[in-house]
């Protein structure tokens, strides 16, 4: 027979009921879900990606970067505004093609907050678009392409480590006032090598500086002999060069063996004779005068504490001017993100908040250029390399103050 | 400095250099010659000898033993490699020692990373060759002046083993003709594999000696490689005297080139090695194309 | 049938994956366009080429130059095709007179040749290349939207890899694989091998030009790394892993080696160990590549 007429009645009200307090609860729910969303967000953790090489010849800066990082968030208990840093490495083989990939996953993938990298200025050149596009806040933590901060820039890109322009730009007059006015100047035969040089020219010149001879051996030259035998020949009283990792151990070694340290004096930008480089040159080293931004042996009270504290916790390792670039990207992203109390949804806000950043850093009082989003070297500081308790090390000798880039041709906001 | 002082100068540079190919070369061209392997790994095997001689020196502060040691470790490393992944492959073709030997390529770049670390590692030159040298005008670092002689007497040595000795007598057959060899007794099978770690020791060797003049890295492997193909292809595969000539002659083009043409420094190797093939496909001394 | 069924698979792939998997997919295509032009010169005609990369550069900085100019079907893909044949033509008729190992070597030497080049030439980026490169408006349709690109991207992908498959079934394919198994006696009966071998090899850098193209259309951007022996390398080794003389094999490699190289390295720090491994135990066990496995080739003396 079926059920009964009264029995239907019940079952028709108990699903009505059933789909109205559904119905009604979906939509409070939809209502509220925004809400609901947003403050689920404030917990959500705070996804850092990081574009660097954990492989190949430039792993050794890859990872002093990310410890710089690491020692920051560390100190803070890896929380901010009430949120998790999640730190997310991604290794980009100093390939383009990788590092675009890894990028893409970064940003459409894992959705971060806030990207860091690279070091490869052409990787930057490559990702910088899609940064662009994308909306997405990029904290560069090495490459020094100068057109980022130039033509090139974008409100949503900053640099904390330095443009190729800035280590070089002082010591040309340093140079010609100091050491000598007949330079040799020698760079690895690419563009970065050459802006490098261009910016050395600047002050060099009109100090009364003389190049006496210019040379662009191919990048990652093995046997330099060549080139010295056309430095000795040159008469020149000085070399200006800048050569970083392999490169720079095989030209400060090959000189040295040479007997050319006798009579000329070798001066250079900081990556010559930075921490990555030192031990495998050795007393080769000794005497070679170089512009860099940081030194290990600086002696403001961030500083002792960030040697101290990166010797710890990395057994024993002296910190470089890439951990240096890495803490100072963590202390950039923990003061804006306390600023804005740990809210990321307003990408605006963060960046104007990201501008403002100015604190002590192991290099000076660290803060952005608005114009330009790139850091001002609170220092340059002119080092030589001597012997010292905690062995070979940079120590600083000179300094010059408040070096920025002249960012010709950015515009921003853009 | 006078001009024809300046040449002297810049040949000895190239001597030196060219005497560093010859050493990186020679034990792949005995192995291509006489194995008919296409051996990617060499770059990674010279890689080797440069990091056990850097650990020998930490241990035992002694450049010499590192000389003598590096080889022989890297020799039995290579031997190792031959019986295990390389004999199954002879009978397969190129295509396939390619792939092996790229794959050792990138295991012993993350294996020398793993041991050692990736920092950038230095050779310090021994005590009685760390100076300079004066002669007419050009100051040369002793060391350089030792790697010459060195790699002259290697050459000599090596000539005298392959051309005077029994030893060499079969390895001269085998890379004529590998199978009327076997059937005429020999055990083929060990003749190949000691070749193989006699390369490898070769390629350790050269590790070792270039260690004060270059530095160490594990991505080396890859990098040493084509260098050391572009000498083997001038010189003639399989040829002793073709790897002598062709790394003395490229050496002194590279040097000279670095000089006189610097931006065209990137280029020149490739354009050396084009212009030998193009022109006399055998290399120098290599035997007609079979 | 299966190929259908994963065409449409891989074309309506966008629907359901997000961003990061598309791209990644996208990528797998154009390289394995390219490394399938490199099996054709491999598997059927046997020249191992260290060289491809080449044209792969040539396509790219060409169409990267043009795009800049005027982005039309033409510029993008018609003209970097035709520059890259035209390279493979200047550099076939010195390669193809020689074969094995100094095959190898001259290619490697004139792509290296370009790599130097590009590197040291301010008007082409220098070491950092060019950037900002839009994507064509064919018929004055943007390319924006993703699933309009992706589209675009499976047609001629597809296109390129039929017009491959047509030349190794066709006649000229035959002889081609007669002339790897035997060149003696192809000379012998008449043909004339170096022309044919110079066909081949401006077909293979043809295709490889378009890879390029397509690859710069993709990202928007290219650098002299495009023309290093090493990405020759790669492309071999993903004709080798996927099955040398398959086509379809290429594609595969293509896949493995792109994802291996990409997830592995996210989870990872030891990938080159881990890539490494892999590459040696397929050598040993897996001698007909992914293709050959699939077929049942597995084991030590298969």
């Amino acid at each position: 027979m079926g059920i009964s007429d009264e029995e239907e009645t019940i079952m028709a009200q108990l699903t009505r009921r059933t789909l109205l307090t559904t119905g009604s609860l979906a939509a409070a729910g939809a209502l509220a879900g925004p809400w609901v969303r947003r403050a689920h967000a404030q917990g959500a953790p705070l996804k850092v990606g990081l574009v660097l090489p954990y492989t190949g010849v430039y792993a050794v800066l890859g990872e002093s970067i990310t410890q710089g990082m690491e020692l920051v968030f560390a100190r803070e208990n890896w929380t901010v505004a009430g949120r998790k840093i999640e730190m997310i490495k991604e290794d980009d083989e100093m390939k383009p093609p990788v590092g675009i990939r890894k990028t893409e996953k970064l940003i459409d993938s894992d959705r971060v907050d806030i990207l860091t990298g690279p070091v490869h200025s052409g990787i930057l050149m490559g990702m910088r678009d899609k940064v662009h596009g994308s909306k997405t806040i990029l904290i560069v933590s090495n490459a020094g392409a100068d057109a980022i901060s130039r033509d090139r820039c974008s409100k949503w890109i900053f640099r904390t480590s330095f443009s190729n322009w800035q280590p070089n730009q002082p010591m040309g007059g340093w140079v010609a006032k100091n050491v000598a006015k007949d330079v040799f100047i020698t760079a690895p035969n690419y563009q970065a090598g050459k802006d490098q040089l261009d910016a050395f020219k600047e002050t060099f010149v009109p100090a009364g500086g003389k190049i006496v001879g210019e040379d662009y051996p191919k990048l990652g030259e093995t046997d330099y002999a060549p080139y010295l035998t056309k430095i000795r020949q040159s008469g020149a009283k000085a070399v200006y060069a800048f050569f970083s990792g392999t490169d720079a151990v095989n030209f400060v070694k090959q000189f040295d063996q040479f007997g050319l340290k006798a009579t000329v004096k070798l001066t250079g930008a900081g990556f010559l004779t930075e921490p990555d480089v030192l031990p495998a040159q050795g007393k080769s080293a000794l005497g070679v005068i170089t512009g860099h931004f940081y030194t290990p042996l600086l002696d403001n009270p961030t500083n002792q504490r960030f040697v101290k504290d990166f010797r710890e916790k990395f057994a024993g390792k002296m910190p470089d001017g890439f951990a240096c670039q890495g803490y100072d990207t963590a202390e950039v992203i923990l003061r804006a993100l306390k600023a804005v109390n740990g809210n990321t949804q307003d990408k605006d806000k963060l960046v104007d908040v990201i501008a403002k950043v100015e604190f002590d850093s192991p290099r000076g009082r660290f803060r952005f250029d608005p114009k330009t989003h790139n850091v001002i070297q609170p220092f340059i500081y002119i080092r030589e390399v001597k012997e010292t308790p905690l062995g070979l090390n940079n120590v600083p000798i000179d300094k010059v103050a408040d070096v920025r880039d002249p960012g010709t041709g950015c515009t921003l906001p853009a | 400095m006078s001009f024809p002082a300046e040449i002297f100068a810049q040949a000895l540079n190239g001597l030196s250099y060219g005497v560093l190919l010859f050493l990186l070369s020679v034990g792949l061209t005995l192995i291509f010659g006489m194995l008919d392997v296409v051996n990617l790994a060499h770059g990674s095997l010279y890689m080797l000898g440069a990091y056990a001689g850097l650990t020998i020196i930490a241990f035992a502060g002694s450049f010499w033993l590192a000389l003598l040691v590096a080889p022989l470790a890297v020799g039995l490393i290579g031997m190792l490699i031959e019986r295990s992944c390389l004999r199954p492959l002879y009978r397969r073709g190129a295509l396939d020692q390619v792939l092996l030997t790229f794959g050792l390529i990138y295991l012993f770049e993350d294996l020398v990373k793993w041991i050692w670390g990736g920092r950038i590692r230095s050779i310090p030159p021994p005590e009685l060759f760390s100076g300079s040298v004066t002669i007419w005008q050009a100051t040369v670092p002793s060391y350089r002046l030792f790697v010459i002689a060195f790699g002259l007497v290697m050459a000599v040595l090596l000539w005298l083993v392959i051309e005077r000795t029994r030893l060499g007598a079969i390895i001269r057959a085998g890379v004529f003709d590998a199978e009327m060899t076997a059937g005429m007794g020999i055990d083929i099978d060990r003749v190949f594999t000691m070749v193989f770690g006699f390369g490898a020791a070769l390629a350790g060797l050269s590790g070792v000696i270039a260690g004060p003049i270059q530095s160490a890295q594990p991505p080396m492997g890859a990098t040493i490689l084509v260098p050391a193909l572009i000498v083997v292809v001038v010189g003639g595969l399989g040829s002793l005297k073709g790897s002598l000539a062709g790394s003395l002659i490229i050496g002194q083009a590279e040097t000279f080139g670095k000089a006189w043409l610097p931006s065209a420094s990137m280029l020149m190797i490739y354009v050396v090695m084009a212009a030998v093939v193009v022109l006399r496909p055998q290399g120098l001394f290599g035997r007609p194309l079979r | 049938m299966a190929g259908a069924a994963l065409l449409a698979a891989v074309t309506a792939f966008p629907l359901f994956a997000g961003n990061y998997p598309v791209k990644l997919l996208q990528e797998i295509l154009i390289w394995g366009i390219f490394a399938m032009s490199l099996d054709l010169l491999m598997g059927y005609a046997g020249m191992v080429s260290f060289g491809h990369s080449a044209f792969f550069g040539v396509g790219g900085y060409v169409a990267a130059l043009l795009l800049a100019k005027s982005p039309g079907l033409f510029t993008g893909l018609v003209v970097p095709a035709a520059a890259s044949a035209l390279v493979a033509l200047v550099i076939g008729l010195f390669s193809t007179r020689v074969s094995g190992v100094y095959f190898i070597m001259l290619t490697l030497a004139f792509s290296q040749m370009f790599y130097a080049i590009t590197f040291q030439a301010s008007w082409l980026g220098a070491e950092d290349g060019i950037v900002g490169v839009p994507r064509p408006s064919p018929l004055g349709l943007d390319l924006g939207p993703p699933m309009r690109f992706h589209l675009y991207l499976v047609i001629l992908v597809a296109l390129a890899a039929l017009a491959l498959a047509r030349v190794v079934r066709s006649p000229f394919g035959h002889v081609l694989r007669g002339i790897h198994d035997n060149e003696g006696r192809m000379e012998a009966v008449g043909y004339a091998v170096a022309r044919y071998k110079l066909i081949a090899f401006v077909v293979a850098g043809t295709i490889a030009g378009l890879s390029g193209a397509l690859y710069v259309q993709l990202v928007g951007s290219i650098t002299p790394d495009a023309f290093l022996w090493t990405t020759s390398g790669e492309a071999l080794l993903m004709v080798i892993i996927g099955g040398t003389g398959t086509l379809g094999g290429a594609v595969l490699g293509a896949a493995a080696f792109i994802l291996l190289q990409s997830l592995v390295s996210s989870y990872t720090e030891r990938w080159m160990l881990i890539l490494g491994l892999t590459f040696i135990l397929f050598v040993l066990f897996a001698p007909g590549g992914i293709v050959g496995a699939l077929r049942g080739r597995v084991g030590l003396r298969a």
